[in-house]
């Protein structure tokens, strides 16, 4: 019973881990849409960032510098999409796989050097008094910072947007643009921020995933996490607090991937890796029929991007 | 504060909306703006208001000439309108509706978390005074439309206005909730503010005006006080000479009113998103205008919808001539017997992107060769543009860029071609002119004589008055009342509507009962 | 003289503000952007871009290259074009494509021993039905559960990936291949025809065939009316009796067997067998030749050769001047961009 309950421990804390570069993409893209903008391009931007971070705290040695700069990277790519969307107009589906395809080509053209080197890792909480916690501590030990940090973004996210000003004409922009103009504001500083933060966290998230899950950079690495994450916002019904769990279901489907290989299930490792895709592929099918049902949730600015393809 | 329109005129290319148009407005006074669809009321407004600016003459407020460019201005110097499209975010909630206008909102708008803040209290003060009870933090789309309504007062209040404009405030309302804004509007003028109240409607000058200003094809016929104005004359005033209303001739052939209902709505019952409809009977005999009343949102469109066959009945059937044309036991489908005029029908009734060819051509598509011949859909594209006189008159032009009226004369000449046994119009006039609304009334009541019978679903309770053979309430998707017109009565309908009562009187005594051999 | 070139000056103005000004300036645009981007690596530019030029259309043999490439790349524009005349933005070429090359496979796996004729037929056959499956999923998610049809688009591909690389690690491995994961050779019978002794094959007269037929079907059929409807306005569509529903589903299914072509025709010419890495990244180039031509299915056919030029080139360049592959990737999304960009602020946009 108890080593049930120690597995049981072990698997959720060890989704907590894989989840976190997903659970910054949710974040980061749940702002982005609650202003109205869709970015398909996070894939992208978190390639970017992974790689930009990898190679920076390569040369540097300093893994903190590695996670700036992924978050820098992931910024500026994100700033291709506002220039499309907002100044140019472009379909932001468009837009979104252009960005897509830039981030996965830069990544893949200046990160060939930097494949299989070392890096100096962020640490974890192993050795500090929460390792000493009865009971808890052989879980909470293997966390990372990156992991911290994107539990504690959850509740800043949650108090901008609900309880401030400027998230209130954040979310407003997100539901009708007109309504927000004829109230004397303009949607473009707030779609604008709206972007770059996404692209923040991309980056940071491409940082998380190299610089501090897997200390190491391949190409291609983020294997669609980005596109999951985009579809994940969804389930989460753009909301940071359902975030967690939403992003907890990639992460314990891929956690479940690699115990159910370490058991040596007699299941193709390329079966079980079609898991973080399927599993939130059908909640999302489930979370359509509560969106259908209810009609809530969607900002309603969304609805007019994902019409027209032209 | 005084404010004095001074002889302002203002087009629109061709058109000259406002023609030297003079008026003032006096503190706590209520000015009603009388007039037709078209007849520039709003228009004159939105100058007030620093949407349009004048092509000629001024505004002077306290006395001094002002321009006034753009809405902030205006509501800068108290002016606040409220319009009959609400500026209402519906997933966000009262409070943070009322916020998002307010002018000075806090930074932070901790509520939950530390209790109600000073600054809250005043963003809620008129709140409270004007819908007492109201939950703050309810979601606006959970609103009646009165409630919205009364949201978008306080937030005018909230901009310390002056000077109220409303744009048909009653047009969207029930009976009763009109008269509790009446009351509203009357305690409003007392507390000092000026009001200037855009209607169309008698009952809304009878009740709350001190002076009428009536208006007719952009210019200002007479503007008079209360006292010394009848509804008789006022409607001479608005309508002019050529009284519209009655040279439409919507009686039934005695021939027709005998026979039995070609169309019988059983026991229907369905859903779709939030609306439902619950339970609807109704016979319709041939060339009979049953109008359907109702405040929108009570099921209109579902039921319009599940007529033609958009949406699938959970229970109950229709039939035509004894033939089942939707059940609930099977798919729903359309019918080129039945046709259907929806309101706004950029949205509803075309294809904007395609040409006017190809739209009229939609109403037998399922007839259409494989390779379709477009030379003979362009001839009878032409013959509806002639006959209805749609303009411009050119089938190639994309639909998208016809004004709504030329649209919907098309729809109307699209739908009424040929035999039909059924026909559906929703809203069919929303927003038209009152011209482009009498051709299509014209049209629509001249095919009923033919034998079709009609559902014909408005919100505007004169007109169904005036035109329909009986009229059957929807209120929560039930019919809560049906009317023939010797029981018409504005406030027994409006009860209805409201759903106060349901009558006890055989439903219908002058129809003969369904039966239908099936 | 100024009265003689009055006319022509005028006339050559006006085409400047039209569709092709501003063709000129995005392939202006995209060559100055390449040229810096190889300057900004360190690579001689202009030599550079005239051995990519070289490299793709230089001689018979490039040229035949090209041609190999453009096949896929036209058949998952044509996946992306077709819905999209629905108004919807199936970004599932890449899916579709391994599902095809999956699905026939098995029918080559499963009728190895069969002549070369009930083969193909047999090979063709399964790999439209892989596609077509690929296809009609999404659809069914949209038309039932109002699932994003972008997004379980490109989440299906992952799978789709996925699946092959499961078969070729797995139960069709062959036994020989010295723990190479693979499928065995396809016999002689399971190969596509070539033309002129290059890897030319029948997949690029599929997709020239289809995007032909598809273009007349939609600009002058009532189906492709129907399309158009609906595209406009389903609500209007559905009141004159064309079904959204039953649409989405044909189109995601003929998108997806095109793509699935694509993807045995790449098995079995250019490969001889079902592998890993079979066609990284055509269904994305497939994605923005579709929005390149605004998914106008003619259009689809030039800008497939030239986006195959690119990736032909990119090949031969990888090989001779040490430039990385992803270079390809990056000048794509450059001319994406670019294209995007210029379309979105050109007065007389080229009409989609």
């Amino acid at each position: 019973m108890e080593s049930f309950v120690t597995e049981l421990l072990t698997l959720l804390f060890a989704a907590l881990r894989s989840a976190t570069p997903v659970l910054a993409v949710v974040l980061g893209e749940a702002m982005t849409q609650r202003s109205g903008v869709i970015n398909l391009g996070v894939e992208g931007q978190m390639l970017l960032g992974a790689m930009t971070g990898f190679a920076v705290a390569s040369i540097s040695g300093d893994p903190w510098l590695g996670v700036l700069a992924a978050c820098g990277a992931g910024i500026a790519l994100s700033m291709v999409h506002a220039i499309l969307v907002l100044g140019c107009r472009a379909n932001q589906i468009a837009s979104g796989v252009a960005v897509l395809i830039l981030g996965g080509g830069l990544s893949a053209y200046y990160g060939i050097p930097f494949v299989g080197n070392k890096i100096d890792t962020l640490g974890n909480l192993n050795h500090t008094f929460v390792s000493d916690i009865p009971l808890l501590g052989q879980f909470l030990g293997p966390i990372t910072p990156t992991v911290l940090i994107t539990l504690l973004a959850i509740p800043a996210i949650s108090i901008f947007l609900f309880r401030t000003r400027t998230g209130l004409r954040w979310r407003s922009t997100g539901e009708s643009q007109e309504i927000t103009r004829n109230l004397g504001h303009s949607p473009v500083p707030y779609q604008l921020a709206a972007i770059a933060f996404g692209g923040l966290m991309s980056g940071f998230a491409g940082a998380a995933l190299a610089v501090d899950y897997t200390a190491n950079w391949v190409e291609g690495m983020t294997a669609g996490r980005g596109l999951v994450a985009v579809g994940l916002v969804i389930v989460a019904r753009w909301n940071p607090w359902y975030a967690l769990p939403a992003a907890l279901l990639f992460g314990a489907s891929e956690a479940l991937n690699l115990k159910l290989q370490s058991w040596g299930v007699p299941i193709s490792p390329y079966l079980l890796a079609t898991l973080p895709y399927l599993i939130p592929l059908s909640v999302l099918m489930l979370s359509y029929r509560g969106l259908r049902a209810s009609g809530g949730g969607m900002p309603a600015g969304l609805r007019v991007v994902f019409q027209s393809a032209r | 504060m005084e404010i004095q329109l001074y002889n302002i005129t203002k087009r629109f290319g061709e058109v000259t909306a406002n023609d030297g148009i003079s008026l003032d407005i006096r503190e706590g006074e209520v000015i009603a703006l009388l007039g037709e669809n078209g007849a520039g009321k709003s228009t004159l407004m939105k100058m007030l208001f620093g949407l349009y600016t004048p092509d000629e003459g001024s505004i002077l407020v306290n006395g001094r000439e002002t321009l006034i460019d753009s809405p902030q201005k205006a509501m800068s110097l108290g002016i606040g309108m409220v319009f009959q499209q609400f500026n209402l975010v519906p997933a966000l909630s009262v409070l943070d509706n009322l916020l998002l206008a307010y002018p000075r909102p806090p930074f932070w708008t901790f509520r939950r978390l530390f209790g109600e803040g000073a600054s809250q209290q005043n963003v809620l003060a008129y709140l409270e005074e004007l819908a007492p009870g109201l939950d703050p933090n309810t979601l606006v789309r959970d609103l009646s439309v009165g409630q919205r309504q009364l949201l978008e007062l306080v937030k005018v209040l909230n901009l310390n206005a002056k000077v109220l404009i409303l744009d048909e405030p009653t047009s969207v309302l029930p009976p009763q909730e009109a008269e509790r804004l009446w009351g509203l509007i009357r305690k409003m003028a007392e507390a000092g503010r000026s009001i200037v109240l855009i209607t169309h409607k008698m009952q809304d000058v009878m009740a709350c005006a001190h002076r009428v200003v009536v208006m007719r094809a952009g210019k200002m016929v007479q503007a008079l006080t209360r006292e010394n104005c009848s509804e008789a004359s006022l409607v001479s005033l608005m309508m002019g000479d050529s009284s519209q209303r009655s040279d439409i001739d919507t009686h039934r052939d005695p021939d027709l009113a005998g026979k039995p209902p070609r169309i019988s709505l059983r026991g229907l019952h369905a859903n779709h998103g939030v609306q439902s409809i619950d339970n609807i009977s109704l016979d319709i005999g041939p060339g009979e205008i049953l109008g359907i009343a109702g405040v929108s949102g009570n099921g209109q469109h579902l039921l319009a919808d599940a007529l033609v066959g958009l949406v699938p009945l959970s229970r109950g059937e229709v039939i035509i001539d004894g033939v089942v044309l939707q059940s609930a036991s099977r798919a729903p489908k359309t019918s080129d017997r039945v046709a259907y005029i929806p309101e706004q029908p950029a949205v509803n009734a075309v294809a904007g992107d395609l040409s006017l060819t190809v739209n009229v051509a939609l109403s037998h598509f399922r007839q259409l060769r494989f390779f379709p011949a477009w030379g003979p859909e362009e001839e009878k594209t032409r013959d509806i543009i002639r006959r209805y006189q749609v303009r411009p008159d050119n089938p190639a032009l994309g639909a998208g860029q016809l004004s709504g009226g030329n649209l919907q004369k098309l729809v109307v000449g699209r739908e009424l071609e040929g035999p039909r046994d059924l026909i559906v119009a929703a809203y069919p006039t929303m927003g038209l002119d009152a011209g482009a609304a009498h051709d299509i009334y014209q049209a629509l009541f001249t095919k009923a004589r033919e034998g079709a019978a009609v559902l014909w679903i408005s919100e505007d309770l004169d007109d169904l008055m005036s035109y329909a053979h009986r009229i059957a309430v929807l209120q929560g998707g039930r019919i809560s009342g049906l009317f023939n017109p010797d029981q018409f009565d504005r406030l027994d309908i409006g009860r209805a509507m409201t759903g106060e009562h349901l009558p006890t009187a055989d439903p219908a005594p002058a129809e003969p009962q369904a039966r239908i051999a099936s | 003289m100024t009265i003689t070139t009055q006319p022509a000056v005028r006339f050559g103005l006006r085409l400047l503000r039209g569709p092709t000004g501003a063709v000129l300036i995005m392939a202006a645009t995209f060559v100055l952007a390449a040229l810096t981007f190889f300057a900004i690596n360190g690579r001689e530019s202009i030599s550079l871009f005239q051995e990519m030029v070289m490299g793709a259309f230089g001689d018979g043999y490039s040229f035949s290259e090209t041609l190999v490439k453009t096949a896929p790349i036209l058949l998952t524009a044509l996946a992306v074009a077709l819905p999209a005349r629905l108004g919807l933005i199936s970004v599932g070429g890449e899916g579709q494509l391994y599902l095809g090359a999956l699905f026939g496979t098995g029918a080559v796996l499963a009728a190895v021993d069969q002549p070369g004729w009930l083969l193909m037929p047999l090979m063709l056959m399964g790999a439209m039905a892989g596609g077509a499956l690929w296809g009609v999923i999404p659809g069914l998610l949209k038309t039932r559960l109002g699932v994003n049809e972008t997004i379980s688009t490109l989440l299906l591909n992952y799978v789709g990936v996925l699946l092959v690389s499961f078969v070729v690690h797995g139960p069709w491995k062959n036994p020989n291949s010295l723990g190479w994961p693979a499928t065995i050779e396809f016999p002689q019978g399971a190969i596509l025809p070539q033309f002129f002794d290059t890897r030319v094959h029948m997949g690029l007269i599929f997709g020239v065939v289809a995007a032909i037929m598809l273009h007349i079907l939609v600009t002058r059929s009532r189906w492709g009316l129907g399309l158009q409807v609906s595209r406009s306005n389903p609500r209007v569509g559905a009141t004159a009796g064309i079904s959204y529903e039953r649409n989405v589903l044909i189109v995601m299914a003929i998108g997806g067997l095109l793509a699935g072509l694509a993807g045995i025709a790449e098995a079995s010419v250019i490969q001889n067998r079902l592998q890993d890495g079979l066609a990284s990244g055509y269904g994305m180039t497939g994605f923005l030749v579709a929005w390149l031509a605004g998914q106008h299915f003619l259009r689809i056919i030039p800008l497939s050769v030239l986006m195959g030029g690119l990736l032909a080139s990119a090949d031969s360049l990888q090989l001779y001047a040490q430039l990385p592959k992803a270079s390809a990737d990056i000048l794509q999304a450059l001319l994406f961009i670019i294209v995007l960009a210029v379309a979105s602020l050109w007065p007389n946009r080229p009409k989609a």
